[in-house]
């Protein structure tokens, strides 16, 4: 039973005194300027290292290590499939035909948008962690949790643009289809959450995942160029010489399309924290994933989804403060004058004495760390324009 | 955000390591990315006997021996290169000119690559295992060099380098590093003794770039020029080369485009289109015909439109035709020489690809499908959408003398037509510069391509294998047509022969290893009878009284598995061979001489290694035991069958052996008349023979015989099916999965449809197909008392419809289906003949393994057992050779028949008169412009067309050309349904001018041989037949 609540949570709860918990709490939630125990500012990352294309058997793949020693490698590898056409498929097919007739527009366009629709169930994601059994509830919603903005994630078309997004982009014809896997292996043991570096890698991975071209056309049963250099991208790349000026300067945006990515954002009081490192999510109020990918339309960064992760803070044994405690009981008349509300449990709240957090999260406090993600120049920006470094560099 | 990357830099191994990457389509459809890792080495060597480094570094064998280098010290020059040079072809210019690389005049000391080499074979199968053939022989010192693997040349593809650029650049590479390791290993030596090293291609950009990088390059026929005998060299370079980085396909498309590749295999798997193997009619060059797996019959296919560009022998993939175009099969002798006589190889643009000849004799067909017969009702045809598999080999041919422009002035180049001897392949078009030496040759040309804009496929020529009708010409042709392996044995193949030669005896002692489980039969009374002449003598028997009663009969056949071990170089000649191959005049051996006609043949009088068969039988000939085992016997007289025949007649000779010869003919006779109670059939074949050492004087066609029936022959065949019934059952109780049988499939009845109708129609006779029992039953009944050969044509004709017995692996089938049909036998196999066949060959090893027989060093046990796979290929290929040296042997008779009339002729000429041979002629088919006769004498069929029927008031001597004219004043009247054909002079209504024919009616014939004296195909000859009388 332990061991699950320890999986469901935030990570393993590190063996931290109240005491201590106490400490880097106040220093992270000092208003405006937190001072972060490795002395970062809030908004910044620590080093990572990352390659691409280090498994050669596969279509595509990532190495990436965080600065704490934790590492992960993913491997994709596609397979053609013949797509099973479910009543379901068919009818849908059929109407979207019909509508497309209807609407005035052309047979073949129909048919196109019929053969351009799949299914999330194409991309398979399998996470292994060392110690956990591969059913287990960590990898299973680890797995869950990336995949979903994965397969959900639906770009516009255009130049270089991936209609439907990876689902469409898996379609070969009405008949045939690419499925996809995904193996994510964490090297390390989990020492943070492994959420963010899990999505950095597979991110890096996917982009770097290439499809065999190919040569038949239509609804011919599909036949490849055999030639691996002149397989695509699972994600189009633009060509190096574009024009386009890119939307963020500076920056070389080869990639019109991308897959998502999570980040793991913290709220200690009022600051938000990017990048948390395992001592900081264990004092953490809230702990949200937040998955984001860039918008093909606007140029900008959307916004895909948001998770609350249960906060390891929630389980740390309380502090006892002196008045209560009875080896200091009677020793120190401090304790009257210094009673407050904590902000966002409502409770009463010793100072430098550590009390689990309770409760909820304000709505600002998520509008500011959504916002900071999302905005023009922000993290999400920062974090898409490192990893495509990776890549293209 | 920083990343960073590893550096590789600092690693000194990454240089040497690298791979390859490349995408993998599997049957099932998986696609994969398949990464191959390559470790680059430095020790491969150059090969050249003039490195003085290579010799020292190249690496050892287990015996530390390095593979001899194969590149001359003092190669042939050139005038470019006159001081010698080695030739690095690329891919296109072994495409191109393979025949010129196998040319014995020229291209010595060759580089192949290996990067070549890979893509020749994802080109070319077959050429690839030419050149494969080519680098294993020693003379022509071509050297594979692996280039990939050596560090100093494998190439790295650039960013954005097509694949072909980056070999290409790969071979320039392995030139520049030639000359520049040979120049330095060269060093002591003078400057003068280095080769320089040659590309050859014929692309571009290759040669813009070597040229820019300053290696020596040329294309192709800029080489060819430069060497002697240029003219007839150039001819040899594929045709089709000049299409490929020629200009779009210029004018007018005559052909439809073949689906890709996807689509034919998404139809294939749909099963919309369907795959079989391209027939073309042997009467109608205009009609072919598939066989699927989906439909019992063949679909037809109708026009050259619809076969689009289809060859005899290609698999194809087709589909079949909407209903309204379906046809009945064509009623119509259609021969392309006569239809297409005025084409002109220089593409006009008023060539269209079926012409108004053609396309009349279309109108025709479709015209009697849609017509009263309801026999003929329509078939489903079909059109060729696309080629799996080309199976396009070298074609002996004619020049097309009316396609050769009339003034040959000097080498200029022109098209010529090739007319192939094989009538179901298209004329050729073939560009030569030597068109004026090559009229009235034997010629060997080959397919390079047939594009849609072209009618008939374009070659190019190969070589020239004399003059017509000249005997080595026409023999070499026949045996290149139906590729029988003729060259002699190689010198790897005869040093496996035993080193005592004609000296080898059988071991006097006992003791000798050779003796190693053999049983002592020398004194048994044994004798081998066979065709007069034999040298490779298989078999012998012997039968003797037991004291109980019963007799002892023995069969005893040639120990050929002694001599001839497993996967040697002998052996696997032999299984290539699979057969020997006996012409009129020659004999193609499977075996070496030495063997088939000396130490394994069982001749009289001297001991040899035998493998006996033997049997207990009671007087009644049933078997109470049977006994296999190795021996050694010595046979006491060899017989011709009249030879025997005659000595069992002479009742004054009582001696042992012609009592125990009677003894077998008696015992044979009951084994026969069990064998016929079973159902098995008897067949005929419409074979003669030919005794061929008859002296110059005589009538040459006194030496055609048709082949006579002595109870002796009899005697042999009974005794050796039993052996082979017996041997077979053994091995199949030893090898259940990989015993090697023999089976005669039950032919389907719709096979016989056709034959059963015309007999009822014509002769009111049945002929029962349900078993073969009732088969040989009701043609017994087929008789005619006023014609006795008419049960022999009709046996002919039912031979024709079943299918051709063939070799199988016993898990290939299942048991009920190892009948043999035409024996009525259950199982059966080949034992009998190891000198001429391999499937015996192999059977002997089974069964020796079968007896626990362990030779001479207790290895032979294991000899018997072979792989089901390998032995499957053997099948298909002994099977295959057998049916060629079938063809082969036939059209042999074919020729020499041909030849004894054009020296009957000849002589007659001599006195004034060449008016033919009379003879009665046997209608087998009837056509509707046309009948295909018989002629017994000779053993020939031919087509005798509408005017060579010679009607009363006609002279029969008139000369080819006059007949010719005469068939436009022809008319027919044509019955499909009586197989009825009426022939008569135009105006002249009435009967006096007129012949009718019918099917299964004998004729009065007249054969003569005779030459084509002008028009197309001058100076060929043929047997015509004009028949004399009807109804």
């Amino acid at each position: 039973m332990a061991a699950q609540r320890q999986a469901s949570s935030a990570s393993q709860t590190p063996h931290i005194s109240p005491a201590e918990l106490s400490y880097i709490y106040t220093s992270l939630s000092l208003p405006g300027a937190p001072i972060r125990p490795d002395g970062r500012s809030a908004t910044q990352f620590r080093p990572l290292s990352a390659e691409t294309d280090i498994l050669p058997g596969t279509n595509g793949s990532a190495r990436v290590g965080f600065a704490d020693g934790t590492q992960a490698i993913v491997g994709v590898k596609a397979e053609v499939e013949r797509t099973a056409l479910g009543i379901e498929a068919l009818t849908q097919a059929e109407q979207e035909e019909y509508a497309a007739e209807t609407g005035g527009n052309s047979k073949s366009d129909g048919v196109k948008q019929g053969s351009s629709s799949g299914q999330g169930s194409w991309v398979q994601m399998a996470i292994e962690i060392p110690g956990f059994r591969d059913d287990d509830a960590l990898p299973v919603f680890l797995a869950e949790m990336m995949r979903e903005p994965l397969v959900e994630s639906v770009a516009g078309g255009g130049e270089g643009g991936m209609v439907g997004g990876l689902k469409g982009r898996l379609v070969i014809n009405r008949r045939w289809h690419w499925r996809l896997y995904i193996d994510v292996l964490l090297l390390s043991q989990p020492l943070s959450y492994p959420l963010p570096l899990l999505s950095l890698t597979t991110h890096l991975a996917l982009l770097s995942t290439k499809l065999p071209k190919l040569k038949s056309k239509g609804e011919e049963d599909p036949f490849f160029d055999d030639d691996w250099d002149a397989a695509e991208y699972l994600y189009p790349r633009a060509k190096s010489t574009s024009t386009k000026p890119s939307s963020i300067p500076g920056s070389i945006s080869v990639h019109k399309v991308r897959p998502p990515v999570t980040l793991l954002v913290v709220s200690v009081a009022e600051n938000v924290i990017f990048d948390p490192s395992r001592e900081e999510i264990a004092v953490a109020d809230a702990v949200l994933a937040i998955s984001v990918t860039h918008d093909t339309d606007s140029g900008r960064l959307k916004l895909l989804s948001i998770r609350t992760i249960d906060p390891p803070s929630r389980l740390t044994q309380p502090g006892v403060p002196n008045s209560e405690n009875v080896a200091t009981l009677g020793s120190t008349a401090a304790a009257e004058e210094s009673v407050i509300i904590n902000p966002s449990t409502g409770e009463e709240e010793v100072p430098g004495v550590w009390r689990p957090r309770r409760g909820g999260v304000k709505r600002a406090t998520i509008a500011k760390m959504v916002k900071m993600v999302l905005e023009k120049g922000g993290v999400g920006e920062e974090v898409l324009e490192g990893l495509e470094g990776v890549e293209v560099g | 955000m920083k990343s960073l990357r590893r550096d590789f830099s600092s690693d000194p191994h990454t240089a040497n390591v690298t791979s390859k990457v490349f995408v993998r389509s599997t049957k099932s459809g998986k696609v994969q990315k398949i990464v191959r890792e390559l470790y680059l080495r430095q020790d491969i060597p150059c090969s050249s006997r003039l490195c003085t480094i290579c010799p020292t570094v190249a690496p050892e064998d287990a015996n530390g021996n390095i593979a001899p280098f194969v590149l001359s010290e003092q190669p042939a020059g050139t005038t470019a290169f006159p001081r010698g040079h080695y030739i690095v072809p690329d891919t296109n210019a072994l495409l191109n000119g393979m025949d010129l690389f196998e040319h014995t005049g020229a291209f010595y000391d060759v580089i192949i690559l290996q990067t070549v080499l890979e893509e020749l074979k994802n080109q070319s199968l077959p050429l690839y295992n030419r050149l494969l053939a080519l680098i294993k022989t020693d003379e022509k010192r071509f050297y594979l060099f692996f280039n990939e693997f050596r560090l100093e040349t494998h190439v790295k593809r650039g960013p954005d380098e097509s694949i072909n650029d980056r070999n290409d650049r790969a071979v320039r590479t392995v030139a520049k590093w030639y000359s520049e390791h040979l120049r330095a290993v060269t060093k002591s030596k003078k400057e003068k003794a280095i080769p320089a090293i040659v590309i050859i291609t014929d692309d571009k950009e290759n040669l813009r770039k070597a040229k820019e990088e300053n290696v020596a390059a040329l294309s192709l026929e800029n080489y060819v020029s430069g060497l002697e005998d240029a003219d007839k060299l150039l001819d040899m370079i594929n045709e089709s080369r000049e299409a490929r980085h020629a200009k779009e396909i210029s004018g007018e498309l005559f052909y439809p485009e073949y689906y890709s590749m996807s689509k034919m295999m998404t139809g294939l798997r749909a099963g919309n289109l369907h795959q079989g193997v391209f027939n073309v009619s042997p009467y109608n060059y205009l009609e072919g015909s598939i066989k699927v797996a989906a439909f019992d019959k063949p679909l037809i296919i109708m026009g050259r439109h619809n076969s689009n560009r289809a060859i005899s022998g290609d698999v194809v993939v087709i589909e079949v035709l909407p209903k309204d175009q379906w046809k009945s099969p064509s009623t119509k002798i259609v021969e392309e020489e006569i239809v297409t006589k005025n084409d002109n190889p220089d593409a006009g643009d008023n060539e269209a690809v079926v012409t108004e000849r053609e396309q009349r004799a279309l109108q025709e067909e479709v015209r009697q499908a849609h017509g009263k017969n309801l026999e003929g009702r329509p078939q489903p045809t079909a059109k060729v959408v696309g080629v799996v598999k080309r199976n396009w080999r070298q074609y002996v041919g004619t020049v097309d003398s009316s396609s050769t422009s009339s003034q040959t002035t000097g080498r200029r180049q022109q098209n010529v037509f090739v007319l192939p001897m094989d009538k179901k392949v298209p004329k050729i078009r073939v560009r030569t510069r030597q068109a004026a030496d090559l009229l009235g040759q034997r010629i060997l040309v080959t397919i390079d391509a047939w594009n849609r804009d072209s009618r008939y496929p374009t070659g190019h020529f190969i070589r020239s294998l004399g003059e017509l009708e000249t005997k080595g010409a026409e023999t070499e042709a026949l045996l290149l047509e139906w590729d029988v392996q003729y060259k002699p044995f190689p010198k790897s193949v005869l040093d496996c022969l035993p080193s005592e030669g004609h000296d080898w005896r059988v071991p006097e002692s006992k003791d000798d290893k050779g003796w190693n489980g053999r049983r002592d039969l020398r004194d048994l009374l044994i004798c081998s009878i066979d065709p007069p002449g034999c040298q490779d003598i298989d078999d012998a028997l012997h039968a003797r009284q037991l004291p109980n009663g019963n007799f002892e009969v023995g069969v005893h056949i040639a120990d050929v598995s002694h001599f001839v071990k497993p996967n040697n170089a002998m052996d696997l000649e032999a299984s290539v061979r699979g057969t020997t191959v006996y012409l009129v005049d020659k004999r193609i051996d499977m075996l070496p001489h030495l063997l088939g006609t000396d130490l394994c043949s069982l001749k009289p009088y001297v001991e040899r290694y035998a493998f006996s068969v033997l049997w207990e039988m009671t007087p009644n000939a049933e078997v109470v035991s049977a006994d296999f085992t190795k021996s050694v016997i010595r046979s006491r007289e060899a017989f011709s069958y009249e030879q025997a025949q005659l000595r069992i007649d002479d009742l004054s000779k009582t001696d042992d052996l012609t009592q125990s010869m009677r003894t077998l003919l008696h015992l044979s006779k009951i084994l026969r008349q069990k064998r016929m109670d079973a159902g098995a059939l008897n067949l005929a074949s419409p074979e003669v023979r030919i005794e061929a050492d008859n002296d110059e004087v005589g009538d040459p066609l006194a030496d055609v015989k048709t082949k006579a029936m002595l109870a002796t022959n009899s005697l042999v065949e009974e005794f050796m099916l039993h052996a082979n019934i017996t041997v077979a059952a053994k091995i199949y109780s030893t090898f259940p999965q990989t015993a090697m049988l023999r089976r005669h499939a039950t032919p389907p009845p719709q096979n016989f449809e056709e034959l059963i109708n015309q007999l009822t129609k014509k002769r009111d006779m049945r002929l029962d197909v349900s078993s073969s029992g009732a088969l040989a039953d009701s043609l017994d009944r087929c008789t005619d008392a006023e014609n006795p050969f008419f049960n022999t044509l009709v046996r002919i004709l039912a031979t024709r419809c079943m299918t051709s017995a063939e070799y199988f692996c016993a898990g290939a089938h299942a048991e009920s289906e190892f009948r043999h049909y035409g024996l009525a036998s259950p199982i059966y196999t080949h034992f009998t003949s190891p000198i001429r066949r391999y499937a015996d060959l192999l059977v002997h090893r089974q069964l020796s393994a079968a007896i626990n027989y362990e030779g001479e060093d207790g290895r032979a046990t294991t000899e018997g057992s072979i792989t089901r796979n390998r032995l499957e290929d053997i099948c298909r290929n002994i099977n295959y050779r057998h049916r060629n040296a079938q063809h082969a042997g036939r059209a042999s008779i074919e020729y020499y028949v041909g030849q004894a009339l054009k020296a009957r002729g000849e002589k007659l000429a001599a006195d004034g008169v060449d008016s033919g041979i009379e003879e009665d002629g046997y209608v087998m088919r009837v056509f509707e412009n046309g009948v295909v006769v018989f002629v017994p004498r000779f053993g020939i069929e031919g087509v005798v067309r509408l005017e060579d029927f010679v009607l009363p008031g006609d002279s029969t001597d008139r000369s080819v050309e006059e007949r010719r004219e005469l068939v436009t004043r022809r008319e027919s009247d044509f019955d499909p349904e009586e197989y009825t054909l009426k022939v008569t002079e135009k105006g002249h209504e009435s009967s006096d001018r007129a012949m009718g024919v019918e099917l299964f009616e004998r004729v009065r014939v007249n054969v003569s041989s005779v030459k084509e004296e002008s028009g197309r195909g001058v100076g060929k000859r043929r047997v015509r037949i004009l028949i004399l009388n009807g109804k």
